[in-house]
């Protein structure tokens, strides 16, 4: 079902500790109304150190509790989920995580917001306004130190809360719909730093979207999952180097090719039909 | 008029009017009619005013009332929030606590006048106790309030940063609270002042603006009654004004209301 084999160990040649993330055999069920509902069942997928994999699909299909369970914000699972050989069971600062929400503290300045990501960290004191000014940098946020969560736009207190996510450098950064929230153009803009800051950092990424062509220019490889109960459909390999070309006929190719699949799915819900007529621009 | 009323002066000019009005009124009830015998006269009030203020009986008043509400508020509402922080932190204190304390929250502040007076008589130290129950219970539950609801996603980001519990509460809990414990705090002030004029009158022990009211109500004062009302009125309005100051800096990091 999946092209990845499970449980299979680092590839020769790769370090290990350096961020590969298995999932195997896992499932997740809610219980409502008394009775277990299974949201995620029999996900299978293997993630390499360094590879950026996007996770698409339809809501209602468990891609951001599949994030929750890997980030550790719920240990209530069977199955396996393994970074680097280490099985989750709760939080660590290992796995970084960006939410649709920024999350920013609106009691703390944008400095602060970043730096409390460093408190339980080894990080040398003297260092970590030095570490948290490269990552103001990084997300190109300077001059905006001091500014509190609302007076910035929804595109800077995303950044923000990507810079804050990376400042631990985690070995896997998991991003929920990151850029969910934001109008278009910022979005695009959003979308280019962040395969930068992929490609300048080379941690391995695992971004939860709805948004097909997001998914296609960033990720090494998409995850289309289906819903009720949420499992792996398909995983689309994306054979083109970073940084990419938006307009890149493969992308687009694989654009029709994933939205087809998710809208003929007699489970799909009526509100993904619109994607495709809003992405013909 | 919207123009007129961001100048600073014009603002303060409006806010005078009506009580302008109502000396003017107030004037003419005093100097002349039948109910003459119920009104002092504006002059005789100013006259008293200095008298008082003159001979420092008016200053040791203030000072009195002033301390009684201010270390009522300092001790109320520092067992409010500690209490309230407990009880929103660990749920069984909640369980244990909170039934009996929203009954007793039901009893007015004057209704602890008679027990408070069986049990420590009515001198200063009864005053106070009445003054600190008042600060308490707003101080209390407003902080209970804020701490309890905090949004679970900003405590999800303390979890994914592992953060102390110590952590938790000095960087997301309380931060996050503070609205709620200021408006606390705020309530908490206005209870206390009047919670000790209210004793004053009642008790009549020590000094205080409310003492002497009683004791000008005994001598048919009118004068010193309303002198010793209009310096409640001024006060309680300054020390009010000071608090919502000291609450828009310490919540500067909220986006200023439109």
């Amino acid at each position: 079902m999946t092209l990845e084999a499970r449980n299979r160990p680092v590839p020769h040649g790769v370090p290990s500790g350096l961020g590969a993330l298995s999932v195997s055999d896992l499932n997740k069920n809610f219980v409502i109304g008394g009775a277990p509902r299974p949201v995620l069942e029999n996900i299978n997928l293997t993630v390499k150190p360094g590879e950026f994999v996007s996770i698409v699909g339809a809501s209602g299909c468990g891609k951001s509790t599949l994030l929750r369970l890997i980030v550790g914000l719920d240990a209530d699972y069977s199955g396996d989920i393994r970074l680097d050989g280490e099985r989750v069971a709760t939080t660590s600062l290992d796995r970084g995580i960006v939410f649709q929400d920024h999350r920013l503290f609106p009691w703390m300045t944008l400095e602060q917001n970043i730096e409390l990501a460093l408190l339980n960290t080894d990080t040398p004191k003297a260092r970590r306004a030095q570490i948290v000014a490269e990552h103001i940098a990084l997300v190109n946020l300077q001059g905006f130190e001091k500014a509190y969560p609302h007076q910035l736009s929804g595109g800077m207190a995303q950044r923000a809360a990507i810079a804050r996510a990376l400042v631990t450098e985690p070995k896997v950064l998991l991003l929920d719909e990151p850029l969910g929230a934001l109008d278009a153009l910022t979005r695009v803009h959003v979308q280019n730093e962040l395969q930068r800051i992929w490609m300048a950092q080379r941690s391995t990424m695992l971004m939860v979207t709805h948004d097909v062509e997001e998914a296609l220019y960033l990720g090494d490889r998409v995850v289309v999952m289906a819903p009720n109960p949420g499992r792996i459909r398909r995983i689309v390999e994306v054979d083109l180097p970073h940084p990419r070309d938006r307009a890149a006929p493969l992308l687009h190719r694989l654009k029709d090719e994933i939205l087809a699949e998710l809208t003929a799915a007699p489970a799909a819900p009526a509100n993904l039909v619109r994607l495709p007529g809003r992405e013909e621009r | 008029m919207s123009a007129l009323l961001s100048q600073r002066w014009a603002r303060v000019a409006i806010g005078l009017v009506v009580p302008a009005l109502f000396l003017g009124w107030w004037q003419a009830q005093a100097t002349g009619g039948a109910s003459a015998l119920a009104f002092a006269p504006l002059d005789s009030i100013a006259a008293t005013f200095v008298e008082l203020a003159g001979n420092g009986s008016l200053l040791a008043d203030m000072l009195a009332t002033l301390s009684r509400s201010l270390s009522g508020l300092l001790v109320g509402g520092t067992l409010g929030i500690a209490i309230g922080v407990a009880m929103a932190v660990w749920r069984p204190l909640d369980r244990v606590l909170g039934p009996a304390l929203q009954a007793i929250r039901q009893v007015p502040m004057i209704g602890w006048l008679p027990l408070v007076g069986l049990w420590f008589g009515t001198g200063q130290g009864a005053e106070l106790i009445v003054v600190c129950l008042s600060a308490f219970f707003p101080v209390l539950l407003s902080t209970y309030e804020g701490v309890a609801h905090v949004e679970r996603r900003y405590l999800e980001v303390g979890r994914i940063y592992g953060f102390t519990p110590l952590q938790r509460f000095r960087l997301i809990l309380f931060p996050a609270a503070m609205p709620l414990i200021l408006t606390g705090m705020t309530q908490g002030l206005a209870f206390a002042w009047i919670a000790s004029i209210a004793t004053e009158i009642v008790m009549g022990a020590g000094s205080g603006l409310g003492v002497t009211m009683q004791l000008a109500q005994t001598q048919q004062r009118m004068d010193v009654i309303l002198v010793a009302i209009i310096v409640t009125a001024a006060i309680g309005f300054a020390i009010n004004h000071l608090f919502l100051r000291l609450r828009r800096h310490l919540l500067r990091w909220q986006a200023a209301p439109l």
